[in-house]
């Protein structure tokens, strides 16, 4: 019985804090976006505008809920939902910190530690691609059906080099468990640097974390709702707090591909030259640990924001070529050698 | 003659991305540091770029052509007699001039021998040309500085002789009165104008047909 407190407390800690997370993100965004483009942003509501994304929800529950009417009623109230559901299931299998120890019993930090972890988290992230292509499709649209399309051809072509970038991360940690990995990455790596996937893996990171804003479809790969060519892509007929969901989905995505980044590449809870569990206490550990990972995801957070503010978007052909003729072959050779590289010293 | 396409030869830096990503972010990061401590420096206009409206409002030009004032003279009483040479010049139609004698025992608040019964102008309808200021006789209408002109009704947007005048007293209040501006001649014309004057030693013509052929002054 206890067990089952625990799982649901941590289901319901690591939803609402997810959700904490995207709601702060549309703050961060739109501050982050004036500050870069030498603006100052929404700083009316509350301090530092902080409660604009208040605001925002109010807006979006208030308003007039439209489906227009040759679209196909049941696959466009689907849609939002099946974008926004995987985001926040995926969440499940990422450890958001080591273990805390309260009254004698020790909690892991994770909602389960499933030894397919791995595969679950890619599994999740191709099925966000259902919702974008069902919401352009119902939309009877044609800005609609070619965000709809771009993302589907977006999405196949980066799961590949993503997907090989992943594999040859699993070579390393010999294993499949984000858990599991998460502790293979305590203490140092050669002798000097911090012993994290990005020195094991570094063209590895680089290949996953391209293929991450692609398939997070930020900029510069936010095609399927390129602005400037299909008005909002995907999304274009969608209002209320349906747009709302696709927008809140793409946060919380962006939430757990930086969560997903931290774990396999950037030592998840561990703090560079430094075990925390020697000298901390068993809670304040358990705190710590969650600490270190969230400002650790909250910098890449970041770097999505900076980036796409930084960054203008590619053109199709570009991101297409980008994706098969530079990622997939340099994810190959980086398999190859990290195969290569185990069996020699092994 | 079309203009010679020159292909790019890209660099290999260039080609592969990362080093010009790179060095962007940098330029964007010293963008996002400057202004970041810009916003938390104390005072309305921090950031240089941003007006923060209400605390924070920007020079507005001299010759800036806002809401319209009716103007007084030295001892308070209206310069304006009715002669509805505005309402003739206005392009949009706005204005509405009714004129009258001055009421016996009134003469000390008017200046001329007639007034304006009434006096209205529609904001709505109004381009705020400023062809009224340039045509009027007197030199009793002047676009002053305002510009929230912004109502909740359509009622609230008539400008009637009250308020007008109302405006005049907040623009002295303010220090923001200025004369009212004259139609600048076009090169040509005033050349004319200057040899007619000479010849005949005639007063220079003012009403709508100057107006209206004047060009618009410098901003």
């Amino acid at each position: 019985m206890n067990d089952w407190v625990i799982a649901i407390i941590k289901v319901v800690f690591i939803w609402v804090w997810t959700l904490l997370v995207a709601v702060v993100m549309t703050w961060v965004e739109r501050r982050g976006a004036a500050m870069i483009q030498d603006r100052l942003g929404p700083n009316r509501a509350g301090p530092f505008g902080l409660f604009q994304p208040l605001a925002d929800g109010i807006k979006l529950f208030t308003k007039e809920d439209i489906i227009p009417a040759n679209a196909n009623r049941i696959l466009f109230i689907l849609g939002p939902i099946l974008f926004s559901l995987p985001a926040f299931s995926a969440y499940a299998v990422v450890p958001f910190g080591d273990k805390i120890v309260i009254a004698g019993k020790e909690i892991i930090l994770q909602v389960s530690d499933v030894n397919v972890g791995f595969l679950y988290v890619v599994a999740l992230g191709s099925m966000a691609v259902y919702g974008v292509i069902v919401g352009g499709w119902a939309s009877n649209n044609k800005f609609s059906i070619l965000g709809g399309l771009r993302s589907t051809a977006q999405l196949i072509s980066y799961e590949v080099p993503w997907g090989l970038a992943l594999l040859a991360a699993a070579l390393v940690y010999g294993t499949f468990s984000l858990r599991e990995i998460s502790i293979a990455q305590q203490g140092t790596f050669l002798g000097f640097l911090p012993n994290w996937g990005i020195f094991r893996q570094p063209l590895g990171f680089l290949l996953f974390i391209v293929a991450a804003y692609a398939e997070a479809n930020r900029v510069p790969f936010d095609l399927p709702e390129a602005e400037s060519e299909i008005v909002a892509g995907y999304h274009t007929e969608y209002g209320s707090m349906r747009l709302g969901l696709y927008l809140f989905g793409e946060y919380v995505n962006l939430c757990t591909l930086s969560a997903l980044m931290v774990t396999l590449y950037f030592g998840s809870w561990h703090l560079p030259y430094l075990n925390m569990e020697a000298f901390l206490g068993p809670i304040s550990y358990g705190i710590a640990s969650f600490l270190v990972f969230f400002l650790k995801v909250s910098f890449f957070l970041w770097l999505f924001v900076w980036v796409r503010w930084t960054v203008p978007r590619f053109r199709y052909d570009q991101v297409m070529g980008l994706g098969w003729k530079s990622l997939i072959p340099l994810a190959l050779a980086n398999l190859f050698v990290t195969a290569l590289a185990i069996q020699l010293t092994v | 003659m079309a203009k010679p396409v020159v292909e790019k030869r890209y660099t290999l830096s260039e080609r592969i991305y990362l080093v010009e990503i790179l060095k962007g972010m940098v330029l964007t990061w010293r963008h996002f540091i400057f202004n970041f401590r810009a916003s938390f420096r104390p005072g309305p206009h921090t950031v240089p770029t941003c007006w923060q409206y209400p605390e924070d409002r920007r020079e507005i030009s001299p010759i800036f052509r806002g809401e319209h004032m009716l103007l007084l003279d030295e001892q308070g009483r209206e310069l304006c007699v009715g002669c509805g040479m505005c309402a003739k010049a206005c392009p949009a139609q706005c204005i509405t001039v009714k004129m009258a004698k001055v009421p016996e025992g009134e003469e000390g608040r008017y200046a001329g021998k007639t007034c304006s019964q009434s006096f209205n102008i529609d904001l709505l309808r109004c381009i705020f040309c400023g062809f009224c200021e340039e045509t009027c006789p007197k030199g009793a209408i002047v676009l002053g500085q305002g510009y929230e002109l912004a109502r909740y009704t359509p009622e609230e947007c008539q400008l009637g002789k009250e308020r007008l005048i109302s405006n005049f007293r907040d623009a002295k209040a303010k220090g923001t009165l200025k004369p009212p501006r004259k139609p600048v001649p076009v090169a040509g014309e005033a050349a004319k104008e200057a040899e007619e004057k000479g010849s005949k030693a005639k007063g220079t013509r003012t009403g709508p047909a100057t107006a209206r052929k004047a060009a618009p002054p410098k901003a």
